[in-house]
C-alpha cells in the first residue's frame, strides 16, 4: 500500500525529534512507537540519512551512526534543527480535544469515577497544549440511560466479570440472559454490550437502554472464542448474514440513514434521488418496527408477505386506536 | 554517507521533497526566496517549468500548513523586494503535554471516535506527533472495553471547521425539514455539533438575522466560505443544547396506552400515571413517558404496532396514526383508510 505523502512526513519529523530526546533507540522499539513495521523504519531511516539543508555536503545532512544500525540500534548523530515534535494541526487539535469531551461525559465513563478522572486529565493536558481552537466543535455521546445498568455494566466488563441481563428483545419479549460481557460500545446517541450470550450460545449485542436490570455475578468470564476489536456494525451484520431470508426496501432519501446504521447488503441509487437497500431479516419482529417506524419515506417493500405482515400490523393498531379513541379522550 | 544531490535529477519523492523543504525553512537564517528554494532544495529542481515549480512549490506550502508546520512569508528587504518564506520556529513546536500511560490509552481510544475518512487520517497523525514528543507506550487499562464512535459528519465538516476556526462567513443551500424546500443560506458559524446521531452547525443567519441551527445531513452541495477571515465575532458563550433545545422541544409526557406486559421499555421510563389521567382503555394499563424529541417518541410508539396507543397528545397520536396510515398502504393500498400523507 502506498503512504501519502503528508503521513510519511510526519513521521520523518517525528522520528529525528523522538531520537533527538531519547538516544539510541533499537529498530524494534522505534517500530512500535511509530507503530509501523521495522521495514518501514529502515526506509525512513534512508530516506532521512540523504536529506539536510542546501548544499547537501555530507555535513549538512541528517546522520546517523552506521555501526550502531547495522546492530539494529538508530543512533542519531545531526539532527539538523529538526529537534522539536511538531505541534498538532487545528483540525487534529480540535478533533481530538472534542473527542476527549465527549468521552468525558459519556454514560459508559460517568459511571466510573476512575474513568473519569484519567479521561478528565488527558483532556485538560490536550486541551492546554492545543489552545483556544478547541471549542470548535461540540460533541455529546450516549443517550441519557439508566445510570445502574450502566455502572454494573462498566464495572464487570472491566473486572471481568459474568452479568446476569433482564432483556427486552426488539419483539417486545422479556428474556433473562447470563453474559460474559467483552466491551461496551458507544454509538452516536446509544450504548451497546458486546458480549458471550450463554443462552443462545454466541456471540450477542445488546442495547443498553432495553437492559431492564443488570446484576454482577461473581463468576469470572470464561473464555470464548470472541474477537476483542470486532467492530460492532461489522459483528451485527456477521450475525444478520446467517439468515437466509433477504428484503428489499425501496426508500424516499430522507430516510438514508437506514442505508448507513442498518447492516445492508447492498445500496442502489435511483434516478429520482431515492434508493433500495437489500437487508437479511434474522428478526421479523425487527424489520416490522423498522417499516413502521419509517412508513412515511417507504416506497416499496419486497418480497410482498413482507408488505403483507405490516401492512396488517399497522391496520391493526389504527382500528385499536379508532376503538380507543371514542372512549377515551376526544380525538384532536 | 552522503547521497548525489544534484539539482535536475531523478524526480525525488514528495514526501522527501517536502522533507527537505522543511529543514531548509528551519535552518535559513532570515528566509527564502522561491528562487532560491527551487536552485537549492532538493527535489525542486526536477520541476520542467516556472509554472510547474510554482504549482509544487504552492502545494507544498498548503500541504505543511494543513500539517501544521508554521511557514510565515517574509516582506523582501534590502537588495532583493521578492517575498521570503521561513518556519517560525517557536509556532512549531508541540507544548510538552507528558500524557502519562494510562491517558495515552485515553487519548488513542479517542482518536478512534472519527468515521470520516479525513478525521481518521488527522487522528493517526495526531498520534504520530504524540508518539514524537515520547509519550510512552499506551496502556488501555482505564478504558478497557470501551469503544466510542460517532457518526460520519460527511463532506460539510472540513469547509465549516476552517470557517469556524478563522471566522468566515459560509453559504450554502439547505433543504428545510417540513417544506423541503432548497434555499441558498449566509451564516456566520459559532460551533460545529453532533448530538443525538445528528451532526448541526451552530451560527448566526444573516438573512433572518437570528441564531440558527442546521442540520449537515440537510445541506445540499458544497458549503463555499467566504475570503475575509476574521468576518464576525464569535460570542463568549456558545449554548449549543440551548440553540438545538428550541428544535428539540422542552420536557413534555405523553400517555400512553399499553397492552399487559408489552412494552416493558416504555414502562421502565415511566414516571408513572399523573393526576387526572383518564380512565385505562380496555385491559391497557395508561402510563405517563416524558420525551422531549415529538419524532423520536413518535417513531418509537409506531414501532409498537397496536401494542402501544397515544391518549394525549392528540399532536402525538396524529403523527403516530401519520405512520401507521402510510404503513398499512404498503401492500398495495388494500387497507386504505382514507388518510392521505398530513
Amino acid at each position: 500500500m502506498v503512504e501519502r505523502a503528508d503521513d510519511r512526513l510526519v513521521r520523518l519529523l517525528g522520528i529525528v525529534a523522538y531520537l533527538d530526546d531519547a538516544g539510541p533507540v533499537g529498530v524494534d522499539e522505534l517500530a512500535r512507537q511509530f507503530g509501523v513495521s521495522t521495514e518501514r523504519i529502515r526506509q525512513d531511516i534512508d530516506a532521512l540519512w540523504v536529506s539536510g539543508t542546501p548544499g547537501y555536503m555530507p555535513d549538512d545532512l541528517i546522520d546517523f551512526d552506521a555501526f550502531s544500525l547495522e546492530e539494529g540500534l538508530v543512533t542519531l548523530t545531526q539532527s539538523r534543527g529538526l529537534t522539536r515534535p511538531l505541534r498538532l494541526g487545528t483540525r487534529e487539535a480540535v478533533a481530538l480535544v472534542a473527542a476527549l469531551r465527549a468521552m468525558h461525559t459519556t454514560p459508559a465513563v460517568q459511571a466510573d469515577a476512575e474513568r473519569t478522572a484519567v479521561v478528565g486529565s488527558a483532556l485538560a493536558k490536550l486541551t492546554a497544549a492545543t489552545g483556544e481552537a478547541a471549542h470548535a466543535v461540540d460533541v455529546r455521546l450516549g443517550g441519557e440511560g439508566d445510570s445502574r445498568v450502566l455502572g454494573v455494566l462498566t464495572r464487570a466488563v472491566a473486572a471481568g466479570r459474568r452479568v446476569r441481563l433482564r432483556y427486552v428483545d426488539a419483539a417486545d419479549a422479556v428474556s433473562e440472559r447470563d453474559v460474559d460481557p467483552v466491551r461496551l460500545v458507544t454509538q452516536d446517541d446509544a450504548t451497546y454490550l458486546v458480549g458471550w450470550c450463554y443462552r443462545a450460545a454466541g456471540r450477542r449485542t445488546f442495547r443498553v437502554d432495553r437492559v431492564l436490570e443488570a446484576v454482577a455475578t461473581d463468576l469470572d468470564v470464561a473464555e470464548h472464542d470472541l474477537d476483542p476489536d470486532v467492530d460492532v456494525f461489522a459483528q451485527v451484520a456477521a450475525d444478520v448474514g446467517q439468515s437466509p431470508r433477504v428484503a428489499t426496501l425501496r426508500l424516499a432519501s430522507p430516510a438514508r440513514w437506514v442505508a448507513e446504521e442498518v447492516p445492508v447488503e447492498g445500496v442502489r441509487d435511483l434516478p429520482d434521488g431515492s434508493f433500495e437497500v437489500r437487508l437479511r431479516v434474522t428478526n421479523p419482529a425487527w424489520l416490522r418496527r423498522l417499516l413502521l417506524t419509517n412508513a412515511p419515506d417507504v416506497l416499496a417493500v419486497e418480497p410482498p408477505d413482507v408488505a403483507a405482515d405490516v401492512a396488517a400490523a399497522a391496520r391493526a393498531a389504527l382500528a385499536a386506536d379508532a376503538d380507543e379513541g371514542t372512549d377515551s379522550t376526544p380525538l384532536g | 554517507m552522503a547521497g548525489d544531490h544534484a539539482a535536475g535529477e531523478p524526480p525525488t519523492r514528495p514526501d522527501e521533497r517536502l522533507l527537505n523543504l522543511v529543514i531548509a525553512l528551519v535552518n535559513t537564517s532570515a528566509a527564502m526566496t522561491k528562487q532560491q528554494v527551487r536552485s537549492g532544495v532538493h527535489g525542486y529542481g526536477a520541476a520542467p517549468s516556472t509554472e510547474a515549480f510554482e504549482r509544487m512549490f504552492e502545494r507544498d506550502k498548503d500541504t505543511l500548513r494543513a500539517l501544521g508546520v508554521p511557514i510565515v512569508t517574509v516582506e523582501g528587504s534590502g537588495h532583493s523586494d521578492e517575498v521570503g518564506y521561513r518556519i517560525d520556529n517557536d509556532a512549531y513546536a508541540l507544548p510538552p503535554v507528558d500524557l502519562t500511560p494510562a491517558e495515552l490509552g485515553v487519548v488513542a481510544l479517542a482518536a478512534q471516535l472519527w468515521s470520516d475518512k479525513t478525521l481518521r487520517t488527522d487522528m493517526s497523525r495526531a498520534m504520530t506527533k504524540l508518539a514524537a514528543a515520547g509519550a510512552a507506550d499506551a496502556a488501555g487499562d482505564a478504558v478497557a472495553g470501551l469503544t466510542p464512535r460517532l457518526r460520519a459528519a460527511g463532506d460539510a465538516y472540513g469547509p465549516l471547521l476552517e470557517a469556524v476556526s478563522e471566522r468566515r462567513v459560509v453559504t450554502f443551500r439547505y433543504r428545510a425539514a417540513n417544506t423541503g424546500e432548497v434555499r441558498t443560506r449566509t451564516v456566520e458559524p459559532w460551533r460545529i455539533a453532533a448530538r443525538g446521531g445528528g451532526w448541526y452547525v451552530v451560527g448566526h443567519d444573516r438573512e433572518r438575522e437570528a441564531t440558527r441551527v442546521f442540520r449537515l445531513s440537510r445541506i445540499d452541495g458544497r458549503v463555499r466560505v467566504g475570503a475575509e477571515a476574521g468576518a464576525y465575532t464569535i460570542p463568549d458563550r456558545v449554548d449549543v443544547d440551548a440553540a438545538l433545545g428550541a428544535r428539540v422541544g422542552a420536557e413534555r409526557t405523553a400517555l400512553l396506552a399499553v397492552a399487559p406486559e408489552r412494552a416493558p421499555v416504555l414502562r421502565a421510563r415511566a414516571v408513572g400515571p399523573g393526576p387526572g389521567v383518564p380512565r385505562a382503555p380496555r385491559g391497557r394499563d395508561v402510563v405517563a413517558v416524558p420525551f422531549r424529541s415529538m419524532t423520536a417518541i413518535a417513531d418509537e410508539v409506531a414501532g409498537y404496532g397496536a401494542a402501544v396507543l397515544v391518549v394525549e397528545p392528540a399532536e402525538l397520536r396524529s403523527e403516530v396514526r401519520r405512520r401507521l396510515a402510510a404503513a398499512a398502504r404498503l401492500d398495495g393500498g388494500a387497507g386504505e383508510t382514507g388518510e392521505r400523507h398530513g
